[in-house]
């Protein structure tokens, strides 16, 4: 298998409303992928057609090689799934509903989910329905990941999450790809995207507006800068290319460059710098101008 | 143990099963305790034919004067009927549209298990629990008839709960069928309603008005209530109640596989 999900044409329309328009999307195996949108953008319905519960109105997705129509069982059995609205039977404990998820699927070594359970500080003996709402959204998670899927899909999974246990979820997605695997997650979140993620895809009223990977786009962002120079900083500043909102408060100027900065360290050069503060590339802004429209 | 779909959906019914027993118990024991005071009615001849003709024809009055007649008319032909289609429609359409609404079924439909699967594993459960309504509907009326000497034949009991159970069979699969096809509970109850009325209908008029009487044996209510239903013969009627119940499902399972699921 050398592609874990390939999209052709996908589009959906629910009556006149067209969803999805038209998504080519290829994801290699083995990587993180971040799907990222504004709401109502068509993130869960790429995800519900990619996890057999939708059928398309035209185009094709394979998932693992296997059609998500034709092949639906077969690619479901191979799949771990997270809805965006997790809902587990009310009157079971984890312990007894991740039991009868793992009798439905089969093969399922509990010792991986006392593991997880434990890693996400989840009591498996309480019942669903007293459990509070990011309790019950580890339940989703570890039901996604108990039975090692080569391919995991989850929609918004970090939704309820405290900061911690948001870092523990992030290790055990690492964990996934470290073994080969796939993972496909939607989020509104930049910078947790960013933080696991390999390539991102934006959509946009149903269609890419891009894929990339994470390396590509933070060479392509705005990098802010603060140099210090042992005087005056040079007024030539403002005309090199790239260079943008530049400020200057005494000997420093603050500024933000996009792309490449070399141009802007040799011209700096000569003027004895004492002082280079490079911030990491903001990528949030790079997908706020995606999402209004801008990019 | 919830081992897959058709031993979740018995644990789902197991309280509402024993509620329902429980139910079904006191109804027919107190029924048969009133038997005494009805047979030992001096003028009960007269007493019955004084009922409307209509009345006669639908519960079969004549025949009173038995205790199986007795408990013909008095639960196997209404009351029995109506217990078995509100346990049957119900549970029927929580089985996948209820859960299709509260939002569960979208992970379990994750899995290996298809859609067929997962309606014939629910299917099977819910013909189970309306298998252990009828045998408590059976047990009871055996211990009726024993305790106030009704002299009902073991057989026609047996005779009158499986035919309580393929009228929830019947209804209960369209429900389930129903939900299986839209996804919504309200429809799901509401379509097997209607059908049960209008059939409940189409039964009276047709044992009143001869020129429906044709129509009598499309009725599910005249395949599961002609002879009795506590009789002495397995009506070959019975066989259309299970191949009806079959058909809804078999309609239901591709329509079910081919559609979208609707989120919570
Ligand atoms: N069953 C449905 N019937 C009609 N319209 C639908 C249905 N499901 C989704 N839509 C519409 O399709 C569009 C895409 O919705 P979708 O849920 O995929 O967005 P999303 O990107 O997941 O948004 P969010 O970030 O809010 O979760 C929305 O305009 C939504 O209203
Ligand atoms: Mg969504």
């Amino acid at each position: 298998m050398d592609v874990a999900i390939e999209t052709h044409g996908l589009t959906k329309r629910f009556g006149r409303r067209r969803a999805l328009d038209g998504i080519d999307l290829t994801i290699p195996p083995g990587q993180v992928f971040g799907y990222l949108g504004p709401n109502g953008a068509g993130k869960t319905t790429t995800i519900r057609l990619l996890a057999g519960l939708l059928r398309p109105t035209a185009g094709t997705a394979t998932v693992l090689g296997l059609d998500v129509v034709r092949e639906r069982d077969r690619m479901q059995a191979r799949l771990g799934y997270l809805p965006g609205s997790f809902v587990g039977y009310a009157d079971l404990n984890g312990e007894q509903y991740l039991r009868y998820l793992a009798n439905l699927r089969g093969g399922v070594d509990w010792n991986v989910v006392t593991s997880m359970a434990k890693r996400l500080d989840l009591d498996l003996g309480r019942r669903l329905g007293v459990l509070s709402h990011g309790n019950r959204q580890k339940v989703g998670i570890v039901q996604a990941l108990m039975h090692r899927p080569e391919l995991v899909i989850l929609d918004e999974p970090t939704t309820g999450l405290d900061p911690i246990i948001q870092q523990e979820f992030l290790g055990l997605v690492r964990d996934v790809r470290d073994a080969g695997g796939t993972v496909f997650l939607s989020s509104h979140i930049m910078s947790e995207v960013e933080a696991v993620a390999d390539h991102v895809g934006i959509i946009r009223d149903g269609s890419l507006v891009l894929v990339d990977s994470v390396e590509m786009l933070k060479r392509r962002a705005l990098r802010r800068m603060d140099l210090t120079f042992a005087g005056e900083p040079p007024q030539s500043l403002s005309a090199i290319a790239g260079v943008r909102e530049l400020t200057v408060s005494g000997s420093t100027a603050h500024l933000a460059v996009e792309g490449s900065t070399a141009e802007l360290l040799a011209a700096a050069a000569p003027h004895r710098i004492e002082q280079i503060v490079t911030h990491e590339p903001d990528l949030e802004e790079i997908f706020l101008s995606y999402y209004d429209g801008r990019g | 143990m919830v081992a897959n779909v058709f031993t979740k959906t018995l644990r789902d019914q197991r309280r509402s099963l024993i509620g329902w027993s429980i139910g079904i118990t006191t109804l027919v024991l107190v029924e048969g305790a009133l038997w005494p005071s009805i047979r030992d009615m001096p003028n009960l001849d007269e007493f019955l034919s004084s009922y409307p003709d209509a009345f006669k024809k639908a519960f079969n009055v004549g025949a009173m004067t038995t205790g199986t007649g007795f408990l013909n008319a008095e639960l196997y032909t209404l009351v029995l009927p109506i217990l078995f289609l509100v346990f049957g429609i119900s549970r029927g359409a929580r089985l996948v549209a209820g859960e299709e609404e509260s939002g569960t079924l979208e992970v379990v439909l994750v899995t290996p298990v298809s859609t067929t699967r997962l309606l014939l594993g629910k299917a099977a459960g819910l013909l189970l629990g309306l298998c252990v309504l009828g045998g408590v509907t059976g047990l009871s009326t055996w211990l009726a008839s024993a305790s106030f000497s009704m002299g009902i034949e073991p057989w026609s009991i047996a005779v009158g709960s499986v035919s309580m159970v393929l009228l929830g069979l019947e209804y209960g699969f369209l429900a389930l069928a129903v939900g299986a096809v839209t996804g919504r509970r309200s429809i799901a109850i509401a379509v097997p309603s209607v059908a049960a009325v209008g059939a409940y209908v189409l039964y009276v008029a047709g044992l009143m008005v001869d020129s429906v009487s044709g129509w009598l044996p499309w009725s599910p209510f005249h395949q599961a209530l002609a002879e009795g239903p506590l009789a002495s013969g397995l009506p070959s009627r019975f066989s259309l109640l299970v191949l009806g119940a079959l058909v809804v499902i078999a309609v239901a399972a591709p329509v079910f596989a081919r559609r979208d699921i609707r989120v919570g």
